[in-house]
């Protein structure tokens, strides 16, 4: 009794990318219950590991579902678990933002737009002080990033990837003292 | 009024060049802090977006479901360029991950020692975080010219992020009234 890998990674990861509202976060612990305790696909400490690296990876932290797909079925799961994931969302979106943006000259869209800038700022924010907590609060974590964002404020012509190498030299040599 | 250096006139953006910026901050953001990149290039770089559709695409990016970064990067493609802007941005950003992740993880298993590296990666995650700072700290400057639109920073970001209430709800109450207040202000510099 073997269920097709491929439909079974659709038939998951499909209504994700429609309920992941507020982020790849939120869905986070949901997959989790899918992938380890419903599908059995992976254990425990297999997903753990595959969600660190996809933090640290470059890209979006739902490149997890990538890793997933790859895991599960090679390079046709880690595409076919991908395109699940990112293709019905993006359509949504897209479609939402095309329609809003047909009255992008009407007083009311300002106003909206205008109205949605502090609140996108605020969530911002809100993002920073859950990494930090995500991060154990940890003292050199903090200085770093504010360490970061003081050099790109003030010295705005040094390259962003220049800042990101400096940012894990520094908590290297840490670990190394 | 204050004349803002963001109604500067903007540049355009050709579909070759859309790709490139998002095929690079795809392969280059380690750690994370991708919206933060997304500012960097689209507002400050390449003046392509203002730093007030920015914030706003990025609240409704977060309120839709999917990847918010995804969905930021649709939203920017599609006012750059149409659909083709959409896809051509929204490819170039997921072709680096994709094999990035599968690349570390294959590199990761066959390491034994992984804690210098670990310990590498919360640095490069610190200073991506850093960029995310960024973005706090101009949205609140043009926050700051109002008292409603601090406040309105203000209550998002505690609710969210240190009472943990539901995303969707905070948004779902204070965005209407912050377009509300936008909307009154409107009408008596119309009037006056």
């Amino acid at each position: 009794m073997r269920d097709d890998p491929l439909l079974g990674l659709i038939i998951v990861f499909v209504p994700f990318s429609l309920i992941s509202i507020g982020g790849g976060a939120s869905i986070i612990s949901s997959m989790e219950t899918q992938v380890v305790t419903a599908r059995g696909w992976l254990n425990a400490p297999e997903f753990l590991e595959l969600f660190a690296i996809s933090r640290a990876a470059p890209g979006p932290g739902v490149m997890l579902a990538t890793l997933i797909g790859w895991k599960v079925a090679g390079w046709a799961g880690a595409i076919i678990a991908s395109l699940a994931l990112f293709v019905p969302s993006s359509l949504l979106c897209y479609g939402v933002f095309r329609w809003s943006n047909a009255h992008r000259q009407k007083r009311w869209h300002r106003a909206v737009r205008e109205g949605l800038a502090p609140v996108g700022t605020g969530l911002i924010i809100a993002g920073v002080i859950s990494i930090f907590q995500l991060a154990g609060g940890a003292l050199s974590s903090v200085l770093i990033a504010f360490a970061a964002a003081a050099v790109l404020i003030f010295l705005p012509r040094i390259p962003t990837l220049v800042i990101i190498v400096f940012g894990g030299a520094v908590a290297l040599a840490i670990c190394k003292l | 009024m204050t004349a803002d250096r963001q109604h500067q006139p903007l540049e355009t953006a050709s579909l070759a060049s859309l790709f490139l910026v998002c095929l690079k901050i795809g392969l280059l953001s380690f750690g994370g802090g991708l919206s933060g990149w997304l500012y960097q290039e689209f507002v400050e770089r390449h003046k392509w977006i203002d730093a007030d559709d920015f914030a706003s695409s990025l609240a409704i990016s977060q309120m839709l479901p999917g990847a918010n970064v995804i969905n930021l990067v649709v939203c920017m493609g599609e006012q750059l360029r149409g659909p083709a802007g959409a896809i051509a941005g929204a490819f170039g950003f997921l072709v680096g991950p994709f094999f990035a992740v599968i690349g570390l993880s294959a590199l990761i298993d066959r390491i034994t020692d992984a804690g210098p590296l670990q310990a590498t990666l919360a640095g490069v995650a610190a200073a991506a975080t850093g960029l995310l700072i960024v973005i706090c700290w101009h949205g609140l400057r043009r926050a700051s010219r109002h008292l409603s639109g601090l406040a309105v920073v203000a209550v998002v970001a505690v609710t969210v992020g240190l009472l943990k209430w539901p995303l969707l709800a905070v948004v779902a109450c204070v965005a209407p009234v912050s377009i509300a207040l936008r909307w009154k202000r409107k009408d008596r510099s119309n009037a006056g």
